[in-house]
């Protein structure tokens, strides 16, 4: 069974009465264990399907099946739940906490959590020695470096080990040097670790170390790259 | 507890912000235990005050003296057991800025009908033996470091007093049995005045004891009967209602203090209540973030709200324990019998303590929502 399944998937927003098409009849397949690249040019739709595989927003028509929920019909408040529990989320601006330390930003989902304090302690260390930043923990955002601050938000991202990790424009905001890092430890995380991932991004270099890619434009899938990359 | 170090480091993630709303709520709840400390000071006198002695003054105002003899005749009044009388002396201590209240007062019948004036047998001994011996209270006595067996000189500071100086000596120290009674002020007899003075045979008030609280309104009426048409007519009240009546002189203190209270409280509040929402847009991203992680609506708004609680019981507590410190007749200064139980109570300060709360939660419940409603989509997209 597909870890993740999208089924004639169609988004719009209204704006000033006008409904705006944003995804149309999209239908996707994930398999556990795939690192998904998903392009397309801006206003295509990616983030919005990034959003609807989070359950950050809903769909307007159609069914998103991840990890055996159908997440479109959840409340809001159970859908917290399962979004703790399942997803992890690396943005492109990091957003880290800028008042906590780089343990405590990894912390963070954790608290939501009933493991104790030493427990926390021993897997936000854990998230962080698989970014290689054991030695930052009680460093602020502020002290960082682009790159060290995104590892930072990976490692808060997988420090749940959630089902699905999504990633929107992970690099878009690197160095050439700190993109390669990030990509490579996305890659590390697919393969020695077995994490599902998706990953939306403009760059075709950042792509090409996704396993599968798909195409958008105009909220229509255009193309499906099959070839396995792994 | 877990989320503590959050709310904690929220709170101080502006510092000069958060001092701002802390300073603010401190000087509402220092401003609201004040008042409440010289209400609760007159609510204190007139509950301590005895419903079986009740108080003769001038019908003109308690500042006009009237002739010793009147002690007598309201003594010879059906249902007067006891008569006592005083005068307040208004002397200067060095300089006018040590000022307490110093009473003449007729000594044997004084300290016989105020067994709240509680002192030694042989320091009463002592101080009824000498005509310029006088009593003072142990924290007056504290004030001044003063000793048994000192002597103290006081200048008048009512002219037909005199202009001589008037030497004391410290015959005893009291100590205060009841609210009724300040601790703060000096006993001397009214003999030494009498003698100096350039008005002879004039007193201030008269108390007389009544055996029957149930007649005390009956006697006062027929005391007062007795002085009408003479030059010196009387106004004659149970010592509770004189003292309450003398908290009426000063206005209706209860509703003045009370606007002045909430007026500060509310202006606190729309402070406090500006600066979260303030606080909370700047962060709408990081809420968003967080809900991202999968915190609940109701989480950031326990959060939003608990911020707002640390920022207002900190500025409270430093209002209330301020308030403890300096609001108290010893601290200020301000004896002289008209309100010997001032200070903040335990009571108060968790009232205080309480009202800084209420304002934390209420200046955060606008934001909290704003912030636990945030739609997710949008707030994310201006993140992305």
């Amino acid at each position: 069974m597909p870890l993740i399944e999208l089924r004639d998937v169609s988004k719009s927003y209204r704006r000033d009465q006008i409904e705006i098409p944003v995804l149309e009849r999209v239908s996707i397949t994930v398999e556990a264990g795939d690192f998904l690249g998903l392009m397309g040019p801006s206003g295509s739709g990616k983030s919005t399907l990034l959003n609807l595989l989070a359950g950050i927003d809903r769909p307007t028509h159609g069914s998103v099946r991840v990890a055996d929920t159908e997440i479109s019909s959840l409340g809001e408040r159970p859908l917290a739940t399962w979004r703790a529990r399942h997803i992890g989320f690396i943005f492109q601006l990091y957003n880290l906490i800028p008042v906590l330390t780089a343990f405590e930003n990894v912390e963070l989902p954790l608290l939501l959590t009933s493991l104790s304090k030493a427990q926390r302690k021993d897997h936000v260390m854990t998230a962080l020695g698989i970014v290689g930043l054991s030695d930052r923990a009680q460093h602020y955002p502020r002290q960082l470096s682009g790159g060290q601050e995104q590892r930072v938000a990976i490692a808060r991202a997988i420090v749940t080990d959630p089902t699905l990790l999504l990633a929107d424009e992970p690099t878009g905001d690197l160095d050439a040097k700190s993109a390669g890092e990030v990509l490579t430890l996305l890659q590390r995380l697919n393969q020695e670790y077995k994490k599902t991932i998706v990953m939306v991004t403009h760059d075709p270099h950042a792509a090409e170390r996704a396993s599968h890619i798909l195409h958008l434009e105009k909220g229509t899938l255009v193309e499906q790259a099959a070839e396995s990359r792994a | 507890m877990k989320y503590v170090n959050l709310v904690l480091k929220s709170a101080r993630r502006s510092k000069r912000r958060s001092a701002l709303t802390v300073l603010s709520v401190a000087i509402a709840v220092f401003l609201f235990a004040s008042l409440r400390a010289v209400l609760d000071g007159f609510d204190a006198v007139a509950a301590a005050s005895s419903s079986t002695r009740v108080v003769t003054i001038r019908s003109t105002s308690m500042i006009f003296n009237m002739p010793v003899n009147h002690a007598e005749v309201i003594k010879s009044t059906p249902g007067v057991q006891d008569v006592t009388y005083a005068n307040w002396f208004g002397g200067i201590y060095k300089d006018p800025k040590n000022f307490f209240g110093q009473f003449a007062v007729e000594p044997e019948s004084y300290l016989r009908m105020y067994p709240e004036v509680i002192v030694s047998p042989e320091e009463r001994k002592a101080f009824l033996e000498d005509r310029t011996g006088c009593l003072v209270g142990d924290g007056l006595a504290k004030r001044f470091d003063w000793h048994i067996g000192d002597r103290i000189v006081l200048q008048p500071g009512i002219p037909y007093y005199g202009t001589q100086d008037y030497p004391f000596t410290i015959r005893g120290i009291y100590k205060a049995g009841s609210s009724a009674v300040d601790n703060q002020s000096m006993l001397f007899q009214w003999k030494y005045l009498d003698e100096r003075s350039l008005q002879k045979g004039e007193i201030g008030w008269i108390v007389a004891q009544v055996a029957d609280p149930d007649r005390a309104a009956t006697v006062a009426l027929e005391v007062d009967r007795k002085f009408e048409n003479s030059p010196y007519e009387t106004k004659t009240d149970t010592e509770k209602a004189f003292s309450a009546s003398f908290g009426k002189m000063l206005g209706n203190l209860n509703v003045l203090l009370g606007s002045v209270a909430l007026a500060v409280v509310i202006t606190t509040l729309f402070v406090a209540g500006n600066t979260m929402a303030m606080s909370v847009r700047e962060r709408t991203t990081e809420i968003a973030v967080m809900r991202t992680l999968g915190y609940p609506a109701s989480t950031i708004f326990a959060l939003v709200v608990g911020e707002g609680l640390v920022v207002a019981i900190l500025g409270g507590a430093i209002g209330a324990a301020i308030a403890r410190l300096t609001i108290n007749g010893e601290f200020l200064h301000l004896a002289g019998g008209f309100i010997p139980a001032f200070g903040v109570s335990n009571w108060n300060v968790v009232v205080g303590l309480g009202l800084s709360a209420l304002i934390g939660v209420l200046a955060a419940l606008l934001p909290a929502i704003m912030a636990s409603r945030l739609k997710l989509v949008d707030a994310l997209r201006r993140v992305a």
